[in-house]
């Protein structure tokens, strides 16, 4: 900067080029600031000490908390590969359900406009809802979908109260939910492909199917990448419909890392250990966002 | 495939696809588009099948014959349902605004300049959106707490708008992208200022994109739940947080929570039903 006021009048266009990049994100900056990073260091904070709510004193505990969960068995055995296994699943199902939907959806056909509205119809109802809606329809007295099990003379499940199927039952949940998220974008997506490359695939005489496996899926891939690492990340941190369901599961077996950081908090109410449990889960999401980001970004590349 | 080659190759398998004739296609086109309609509609009938349903009616929610307005009569009549409503809307609408007027200069900086400061930027917001919430939800109440907004209108807003920041900012950024920059050269080079160009050149061609992004950002807050749950008390009811109040401990009041889920829903489906051409427009990279 010393180096820029002697020739200040000759770079005045860089210099007034930073400070109109500052101006730019300055109120963005001071929302962040304030109520977020704060925040998220006041909770780092926290994790460092050893908070119980009846022990009023914070002593500094250094990184005990974190070694607790860190080996932790319900934490590794039970909670990362729940959050891991229902983060695949659940984007996996959305993207193909929202591929083949937004291919639907570029045709015109009669009853588009209704077919679109009903699509969107999860988009307008809160996660909440959606979720109390499902449990109610999986209630194993009184719930249709065991009614629908009894009409065709199957044995009514006990769906809530088994780690597998409350977990099909929250991954519905999930699906029903994001779906339409996916067809959106990747609708949005299939309307700018450029016309040219399909038209020379029908000089070619190419398939519908080798059509869109060669030419229609390599360009969409950027915005794949984007819907899937968007999704991902949100995935991870599902809280509501998880809680809204099955409340952790039978003895636990359903927590997934959000819901294991809240019940170490607020049920145990050990604030610290619970901090240390959400900075721990912080920092596997970001490293693992990045190495999605990039394996993804080299796939998009590779496709080119 | 050239043409030789297809002359030379052996007669096609024919997709499932093309076996149908064409009437036939279009039969299957239908019958996929009936399924899936139902599929994704079904919980909602439910619900609002389910909120017509008098109290002791939920058991039998697909037999019975008896239909009421009178849980919507009935939820109507608390004070606590209205002030909701009306908080709730008041706070998205004003949280679109707010947050869209913020990441879009955000997402402009992050487009047009390269460098330290907009890397680091782009980082910062990239780490930060990948925070659980729970990390900070509780700390964010002692925070709203110290600055005397709990409770408060600006006390829910403030984070939304952080979180919008992280959500919005790339979005944004590739909107932005999308426009060719050299208009804004042109017009600076005319004597535009730097925040002229921004403002006169890049934001009308930005609109549709604007318009798809408020949409979305309304809805997402109508719908919130969790910020709302902690950030406010008895002072500003918000909707998802009042649904949520119909559980007891004797069990859920299932008509009535369906019927406020159904007032929720209203709204929400207005602004789809308006908004869905303009979002999948605006969402065209």
């Amino acid at each position: 900067m010393r180096r820029m006021t002697t020739t200040r009048r000759a770079f005045l266009g860089l210099d007034e080029k930073r400070r109109f990049m500052l101006a730019l994100i300055a109120p963005a900056v001071f929302a962040l600031v304030c109520f977020q990073i704060v925040p998220i260091i006041t909770g780092a904070n926290a994790s460092f000490r050893d908070w119980a709510l009846h022990d009023p004193k914070r002593t500094w505990v250094g990184f005990k908390n974190y070694l607790y969960v860190l080996t932790d068995p319900e934490f590794l055995l039970v909670v990362l590969p729940n959050t891991f296994g229902f983060m695949a699943a659940s984007v996996g199902c959305s993207l193909v359900l929202g591929l083949a939907l937004a291919v639907l959806l570029n045709r015109k056909f009669p009853g588009r406009g209704i077919v679109q509205t009903a699509i969107l119809l999860p988009l307008m109802v809160a996660p909440v809802i959606a979720a109390i809606m499902i449990r109610w329809m999986f209630n194993d007295q009184f719930g249709i979908v065991n009614v629908v099990l009894d009409v065709f003379g199957l044995p009514p499940i006990a769906w809530l109260t088994q780690r597998w199927t409350a977990f099909l039952a929250i991954l519905l949940t999930d699906v029903w939910l994001w779906t339409p998220w996916f067809t959106l974008l990747l609708l949005a997506g299939l309307q700018s492909l450029p016309p040219e490359p399909f038209e020379a695939a029908q000089i070619d005489a190419a398939t519908p199917w080798r059509t869109f496996r060669y030419i229609t899926l390599p360009m969409l891939r950027p915005v794949m990448v984007v819907c899937i690492v968007i999704r991902s990340i949100d995935a991870f941190r599902t809280f509501d419909i998880v809680w809204t369901i099955s409340g952790g599961g039978p003895a636990r077996a359903t927590e997934v890392f959000s819901i294991y950081a809240y019940v170490e908090a607020f049920q145990f109410l050990n604030f610290g250990r619970g901090s240390a449990a959400a900075v721990i889960g912080a920092v596997i999401i970001v490293i693992f966002a990045m190495a999605l980001y990039r394996i993804l970004n080299r796939w998009v590349e590779v496709s080119k | 495939m050239t043409t030789a080659a297809a002359a030379r190759a052996p007669q096609r398998d024919k997709g499932f696809f093309e076996a149908l004739a064409p009437g036939g296609r279009r039969v299957f086109l239908g019958l996929a588009a009936v399924a899936v309609c139902l599929l994704f509609a079904f919980p909602v009938l439910w619900l609002v099948l389910t909120s017509l349903r008098p109290g002791h009616g939920v058991f039998y929610v697909h037999r019975g014959t008896e239909f009421t307005l009178e849980n919507f009569h009935e939820v109507l009549s608390q004070e606590i349902v209205l002030k909701a409503m009306v908080n709730s809307f008041m706070i998205s609408t004003l949280a679109t605004i707010l947050s869209l007027g913020v990441t879009v200069t955000s997402g402009y900086m992050l487009s047009r300049f390269k460098g330290p400061i907009p890397n680091a930027w782009f980082s910062l917001i990239y780490v930060f959106r990948c925070v659980p919430y729970v990390s900070w939800v509780l700390p964010l109440y002692f925070v709203t707490r110290a600055l005397g907004i709990f409770d408060t209108y600006w006390g829910l807003l403030l984070p939304h708008v952080a979180v919008h920041v992280c959500f919005f900012s790339w979005i944004m950024k590739g909107f932005f992208d999308g426009i060719d920059p050299s208009m804004e050269y042109a017009a600076m080079i005319d004597g535009c200022s730097r925040w002229g160009a921004f403002w006169r050149v890049a934001m009308p061609a930005a609109v549709p994109g604007l318009t798809a992004l408020a949409i979305l950002c309304w809805l997402y807050t109508w719908n919130e739940f969790l910020f709302a749950l902690i950030l406010t008390a008895h002072e500003t009811p918000i909707l998802t947080v009042v649904m949520a109040q119909f559980v007891h401990e004797l069990g859920m009041e299932w008509h009535l929570m369906s019927a406020t889920a159904i007032l929720s829903l209203g709204p929400a489906l207005l602004v789809t039903v308006f908004g869905q051409k303009y979002v999948i427009r605006g969402l065209k990279v």
